[in-house]
């Protein structure tokens, strides 16, 4: 990506990028396909389409099973959700996808490669952005983004477009030469996903990005995140604000106490087993019913029973799903590990 | 293109007015000391015609800048480079660092860098305070040089092993006192060590068995007192500080050892070539024999601080 490329993206002319670099895939990518049973139809994916592939992975931290035999599939261009309580394991599978940690067993490839046995190749096609927010304080804001340049070996005649591209991207190109220290959080957070985008990584790691931010600031950060999506870029992204993943995740997978208990989209795994809905339904005399329904097919039936079977006159007919907050609860025991 | 690490480094210490603080402190003791020492031997201040006289004093002046500056070394080396791994541990950057292109040597390399950066700025500007002494004619512009590069030296396997200890630890104030404990022990623990086998030695009324005078060489004040033990007109000096009372510790734990560093095999080949040969200063010196510890120490710590930077790792750290 060019600071060309983040201009337009930012100025909302960015069309989706192609992901697929087949060539630059490990052939031990290719050699292992996690359990479908959890993992959703994505398990079946080839591995030109896979941004991370997880089979069995498991850390362990002596009696600690922080991950405990992971089945997970990152489809290339998705929004991924990983969705879990504290203590799930999110942080821990983070850390192993962004090649700071090192499996117990069980095998992880991010973008074609083994962060345990080439963590520069996964680094270099890879932005990670930890749940803490850590940055340079007496630094300026342009100097931060710089000095990640530079990190990622960057040639210092190239960083001026970089910077403004991504301040735009960003909307920190006011504060250009501020101190980082004098940044709000939400600004903070967003100067963090810049440093992580400075490389122009294909696959985003975002670990807890909305986390302590206001309401507009949240809102920020999503339409920046749909802006990056939209650019091609994969994102896998963890947050305990679960309406906001529910709106903006292609995919999800719900995590508890170290283990995987569902994945894939969100609508497919409402419907596997967020179990019955409810739709209320409102008639022309003013009399407003409700009926429950297992799936789509039971829905389209009710529909199709009020109105020509039996005449009624409906005005309204509004399915009420608890979405993706009960579908947490539901399947979720509150353990932590 | 200059290490990352160092770049930023160097502007964040620069940045703010504590790099200051530390200059004109180092500084402002060095020329109080210059002072003492001058108001010390009852100058009037008016011209010497006593050249002698003149000469011990340029001497003493010498000898009582580098010790303290030493001092100041030793003192502020930790305190400059104890939070340089743990500080970015602490305020949680050195994740988003490790997951970039730069090997966990680049990283250990640039503290060590910005750390020395600094401590050459606090060095070469206290030169002008150091060359008073060749004003008043005790010693040679090459001694004075001499002087600041093997306190050079020292600081530069100091900061090389306190910001290695600094990768041990999680919080800056855990590895600051590290760092002082550890620069603590390396200045005591031989000299404790060599002293209370020389008393117990001699409780037992046993000459010949005297503790190794190596113990007192790997030290960084005695590399500094060797170093400087002078020549020429350096020598004559009557002035007493740690230099010289170290110096002559050396000569005196060797001639209890058979001129021989090492008391366990004073006979053979490898004792031989750390002897003074006919009572001058041939063979293996102290300050050479004290560097090749340190350098071998600091070896290994920044091994271990590589190591513990170096990732995907086994646990988080």
């Amino acid at each position: 990506m060019s600071a060309t490329d983040l201009t337009s993206a930012a100025e909302g002319h960015g069309t989706g990028s192609s992901v697929g670099t087949t060539d630059l895939i490990d052939v031990e990518a290719t050699d292992f396909m996690p359990d479908d049973s959890v993992a959703g139809a994505a398990a079946d994916l080839p591995a030109a389409d896979v941004a991370v592939r997880a089979q069995q992975l498991t850390k362990r931290y002596g009696n600690l099973l922080a991950v405990n035999q992971l089945d997970l599939v990152v489809p290339r261009g998705s929004v991924f959700g990983l969705i879990g309580p504290n203590g799930a394991g999110k942080s821990t599978t983070f850390a192993m996808m962004a090649s700071l940690l090192r499996p117990t067993s069980g095998r992880i490839i991010v973008m074609g490669a083994d962060p345990s046995k080439k963590p520069r190749t996964v680094r270099r096609r890879m932005g990670y952005m930890p749940d803490n927010l850590g940055v340079y304080d007496n630094l300026r804001v342009d100097e931060y983004i710089e000095f990640f340049a530079a990190s990622y070996g960057i040639h210092r005649s190239e960083w001026t477009a970089l910077v403004d591209g991504l301040l735009e991207l960003v909307d920190l190109s006011v504060k250009r030469s501020a101190m980082v220290n004098s940044l709000s959080r939400g600004m903070k957070q967003r100067l963090s996903l810049a440093r992580a985008l400075v490389h122009d990584p294909e696959l985003l790691i975002l670990d807890e990005p909305a986390s302590g931010l206001d309401p507009r600031a949240r809102v920020e950060l999503r339409e920046l995140l749909k802006t990056l999506n939209g650019m091609g870029k994969t994102i896998v992204i963890s947050s305990h604000i679960l309406a906001e993943l529910e709106e903006m995740c292609t995919d999800i997978a719900i995590m508890e106490a170290g283990k995987l208990l569902a994945a894939g989209p969100p609508r497919e795994i409402l419907e596997r087993l967020g179990g019955a809905r409810t739709v209320k339904v409102r008639f022309a005399t003013g009399i407003s019913e409700t009926f429950t329904v297992a799936d789509d097919a039971e829905q389209a039936a009710l529909l199709r029973r009020l109105l020509v079977d039996e005449g009624r006159d409906v005005v309204e007919f509004v399915e009420h799903s608890g979405g993706l907050e009960q579908l947490f609860m539901t399947i979720t025991e509150g353990v932590v590990q | 293109m200059i290490n990352p690490v160092l770049g930023r480094e160097i502007r964040e210490r620069m940045r703010t007015g504590r790099a200051f603080v530390v200059l004109g402190v180092f500084l402002s003791l060095l020329i109080l000391t210059v002072y003492l020492v001058y108001q010390g031997t009852g100058s009037t201040g008016e011209i010497q015609v006593d050249l002698a006289r003149q000469t011990r004093l340029g001497r003493d002046l010498y000898e009582w800048v580098l010790f303290v500056m030493l001092a100041l070394v030793l003192f502020f080396v930790p305190g400059l480079t104890a939070g340089a791994i743990a500080g970015e541990r602490e305020r949680q950057t050195l994740l988003p660092l490790q997951v970039t292109l730069l090997r966990p040597s680049s990283i250990l390399v640039g503290k060590v860098l910005a750390a020395m950066s600094f401590l050459v700025l606090l060095l070469v500007a206290s030169l002008p305070v150091m060359m008073v002494a060749y004003l008043l004619g005790g010693i040679r512009v090459l001694d004075g040089l001499k002087g600041l590069g093997i306190v050079l030296l020292v600081a530069a396997l100091l900061t090389v092993m306190v910001a290695s200890l600094s990768s041990l630890a999680k919080r800056v104030q855990t590895a600051t006192l590290m760092a002082y404990g550890f620069t603590a022990l390396l200045i005591l623990i031989g000299p404790l060590l060599y002293f209370t086998m020389r008393v117990a030695d001699g409780s037992k009324g046993n000459d010949l068995e005297n503790p190794p005078a190596v113990l007192l060489v790997i030290n960084p004040i005695a590399i500094v007192a060797d170093a400087t033990a002078g020549s020429g007109s350096a020598r004559q000096s009557d002035g007493g500080n740690v230099l010289r009372w170290s110096r002559e510790q050396l000569v005196e734990a060797k001639s209890y050892n058979g001129e021989s560093w090492f008391a366990w095999f004073p006979d053979d080949d490898s004792g031989a070539q750390f002897r003074v040969i006919n009572g001058r200063r041939e063979g293996f010196p102290a300050w050479a024999l004290g560097t090749i510890a340190l350098s071998l120490l600091a070896a290994v710590l920044s091994y271990f601080a590589v190591r513990r930077l170096r990732t995907p790792a086994e646990v988080e750290r």
